[in-house]
């Protein structure tokens, strides 16, 4: 058993659900906290009450029914919602203590520190190393050789180097589905962000290519925060160290991904994710 | 849990319902079996005897029918929550219940022996252990099929019943064999047998721990309630 | 035996039965799909028919005139041995020129359009009127900017010309444009987002050039549709029998040429409108072709 077996959250099981104190955060310091947080799309109440810490350097796994507000969530931590007209959050969403929903936030500055990766890859219609350097050239100038050193960084740490090294000048759209979404992965960290948020990021990727991403999302956290949208219930159980369970717009459960996937403790998270008609 | 809604997909509802079943037909077996040998010593029934020990063979199959059955389900499933703790529990249960079953067959083996020797030793001591462990297994094969968590706790804390009338048959029967060296054969196998019920009663103990968790999700304490001084090994 | 063997001989002639049911089935959909295909197929062989005897009907009229001296020699009277030289010159400096200046507004037009002008009642009016523009008779704008370009200054101009297919250009563009950026996923504007591009980068640096190919088509449509123009140029351009590439005055070109030449009592007049028209075709294929040769290239990259 764990040194931290005897958790309190295990030692009083019929306790209210402390989703406002993940089980984590006591380990480890959040790297962005969600306080009494709502969303709304218009007349539609999307996000209610979410109260979430994302613990630094660790992998918070986000499942749950279509439509339960998940991808919603993801999309409000880099002000994603600002692009379409009509969306409002009102609550705190705190990045190192400051709030980035408030209205002065700089939201290209925060999308530096907050880094994003969809489902389908999106890379640029340009070469490979443009892709890269396209993100990079937005926040700083810098040399030739500093560029070609970020790059190659980048493409390494994503394990694309050795497969794309000699045809950097090449357009990306050669690359296969698996190779752009690392490309993408690599075009995001080059940015050197603190959070990397993917949404559903294997959705479109066949096994092989899925295992490599989860691989890499594993060596990743060592330097970044990572928030996953997933509809795989496995995919969440094998990268995540904390797993959030929403549904209709609220977050219903959260726990440490082990504890979750064994004994989780509230009937409706049961049976999400056993598969049973809720 | 009776009360839970049915899995979205039906093939995986009744992969599980089926599993179920062959466990609880493999837990009333051992159950039937256990209740023949007990029968055996205690009222030299040659012929419950001979049942409980020619049952062993279906238990087997049964054991291993559960496992292929379980270890399919978890690489076909991939089952979480409650359902992979309650198939993860099956396959450990029907273990221990092959083993309650191995010791059944043990006990009656051990009772057509008896039935050859001459002796006027009292079974009291074995009549009550008897009736304890086939209570406690009954106990457990309920909760198994009910999932029945409370009726679990009631095996576990049983258990300690058991070794309480062990340890006082184990005394009973060493001075047996100090009076007289002409008992010490019967008294071996009455020991043995002894052992095997009280093994069945672990062995139920386990089954009651194993259900427990599978519906809680929590794990007993590792030391559970015994009988003040503990049989010595 | 037999009676072992009736169920089973039942069972048996249900199912041919079925297949007898599912062959008839199976007949009549690859009849009607044969059809269909038959159809299809006709059709394209009717256009195709249409298209070449067209082709092959200028190839063989105009072919005869196409010389070294028909493309070097000015215009001249009847029987006179003139050629193309000024009209092939200035259909290119017209169609070239509008098309410099029609584009980028085109381009502007198309990207504020897609980008910015979504829902906004005046881009939805500016919309319009460009859908308007588009489908307006050339002549129109013929006669507009004789209006406003000839009219005041007493004389026909190069200059008229070039606006005047100018602004035939521009609705094109804009409607191209509009529809190309629009194509571009919405994943890779919130990619580019994503990494804290502002609007505008966006919209240049990745949409644009997702959308390039797509534009450059509709500009070559544009060059297209105007090198073949005649109806603009009649109040314009007018037209010019001799050498002069003097943007101020009026300017020759192929289609106003052809339309002078071709119901003209001169033999050899009637044949270089053949030859003016080969020529527009040509040109127009060579330019089609080249530019598709070259997105082609680009893409590979």
């Amino acid at each position: 058993m764990e040194p931290d077996a005897n958790h309190r959250s295990r030692a009083m099981p019929d306790s209210a659900i402390p989703a406002a104190d993940g089980a984590l955060s006591a380990a480890a310091r959040a790297m962005i906290s969600i306080r009494g947080l709502d969303f709304h799309y218009g007349d539609h109440h999307a996000l209610r009450g979410i109260s979430l810490d994302f613990p630094a350097r660790q992998v918070t796994g986000m499942i749950g029914p279509s439509g339960c507000g998940k991808s919603t969530l993801l999309r409000i931590l880099n002000r994603m919602y600002d692009l379409y007209p009509g969306q409002r959050a009102t609550g705190e969403v705190l990045l190192d203590g400051e709030n980035i929903i408030a209205p002065g936030t700089d939201v290209n500055r925060l999308r530096s520190r907050v880094g994003m990766v969809f489902q389908k890859p999106t890379p640029f219609p340009m070469s490979i190393r443009d892709n890269i350097a396209f993100g990079i050239k937005l926040h700083e100038r810098i040399s030739r050789s500093e560029m070609d050193g970020r790059i190659e960084d980048a493409l390494r740490r994503v394990a694309l180097w050795t497969e794309v090294k000699d045809r950097l000048r090449a357009g990306a759209g050669a690359l296969s589905g698996g190779q752009q979404q690392r490309l993408c992965i690599a075009r995001t960290i080059a940015t050197r962000p603190e959070v990397i948020l993917l949404d559903e990021p294997t959705s479109a990727l066949d096994p092989i290519s899925t295992a490599r991403i989860e691989e890499l999302l594993d060596e990743l956290k060592q330097d970044f925060t990572i928030a996953i949208v997933t509809h795989n219930l496995q995919q969440a159980a094998r990268c995540a160290d904390q797993v959030a369970f929403f549904f209709m717009g609220e977050l219903v459960e959260v726990d440490r991904a082990d504890r979750m996937f064994t004994t989780p403790r509230l009937k409706r998270t049961q049976d999400y994710i056993t598969g049973r008609f809720g | 849990m009776s009360t839970d809604p049915r899995h979205i997909v039906r093939s995986y509802e009744q992969e599980l319902n089926q599993l179920r079943a062959l466990t609880t037909r493999m837990g009333g077996l051992v159950e039937s079996q256990t209740a023949q040998a007990i029968a055996a010593i205690i009222d030299r029934d040659a012929e419950a005897a001979q049942a409980a020990m020619e049952q062993d063979p279906e238990v087997d199959a049964l054991e291993r029918e559960v496992e292929g059955r379980a270890i399919k389900l978890l690489a076909l499933r991939a089952p979480m929550a409650q359902d992979l703790r309650e198939i993860v529990s099956t396959l450990k249960i029907t273990s221990d219940l092959e083993r309650v079953g191995d010791y059944a067959a043990n006990v009656a083996k051990r009772s057509l022996r008896l039935g050859t020797m001459p002796s006027e030793l009292s079974l009291g001591g074995l009549r009550t252990m008897g009736r304890l462990v086939q209570e406690s297994l009954r106990l457990a094969i309920d909760a198994l099929g009910q999932n029945d968590k409370e009726k679990a706790l009631e095996v576990w804390r049983s258990d300690k019943a058991v070794d309480e009338v062990y340890t006082a048959m184990f005394r009973e029967l060493i001075t047996y064999m100090m009076e007289d060296p002409r008992n010490i054969g019967a008294c071996t196998h009455l020991l043995f047998i002894a052992k095997n019920l009280e093994r069945i009663g672990d062995h139920a103990t386990n089954i009651a721990e194993r259900v427990h968790y599978a519906v809680t999700g929590e794990m007993l304490p590792p030391a559970r309630p015994r009988g003040a001084g503990a049989a010595p090994e | 035996m037999s009676g072992a063997m009736a169920p089973a001989g039942g069972v048996e002639r249900d199912q041919g039965r079925n297949r007898g049911r599912d062959r008839g089935l199976d007949r009549r959909r690859r009849l009607r799909d044969g059809l269909a295909t038959l159809l299809c197929g006709l059709a394209t062989v009717l256009v195709l028919l249409a298209l070449f005897s067209i082709l092959a009907t200028l190839v063989w009229n105009g072919i005869g005139g196409l010389s070294v001296a028909t493309l070097t020699r000015v215009t001249a009277p009847g029987g006179e041995n003139g050629g193309l030289l000024n009209p092939i010159v200035g259909s290119v400096i017209q169609v070239a020129l509008a098309t410099l200046l029609g584009a980028p507004i085109g381009i502007a037009a198309g990207i504020f359009l897609a980008e910015y002008g979504a829902g906004s009642p005046f881009a939805t009016a500016v919309r319009f009127i460009s859908d308007m523009l588009l489908s307006a008779p050339s002549i129109l704008v013929g006669l507009f900017v004789y209006l406003l370009l000839v009219a005041p200054v007493r004389h026909f101009s190069g200059y008229a010309g070039i606006v005047a297919l100018a602004i035939l250009v521009i609705p094109i563009v804009v409607r191209t444009t509009e529809d190309m950026l629009r194509l571009v996923p919405l994943s890779m504007r919130e990619a580019a987002a994503a990494l804290g591009a502002p609007r505008w980068k966006v919209v240049l640096l990745v949409c644009v050039r997702a959308a390039a190919g797509g534009m450059a088509t509709g500009v070559l449509l544009a060059v297209a549709r105007i090198a073949g123009e005649t109806a603009p140029l009649l109040f314009t351009s007018l037209g010019n029998l001799n050498w002069s590439t003097r943007l101020g005055a009026p300017m020759a070109s192929l289609p106003v040429t052809i339309y002078q030449y071709a119901g003209s009592a001169f033999d050899d007049w009637v044949q270089l409108a053949w030859t003016a028209a080969l020529l527009i075709t040509a040109g127009v294929l060579l330019l089609n072709m080249g530019a598709r040769f070259a997105l082609r290239r680009r893409g590979e990259r």
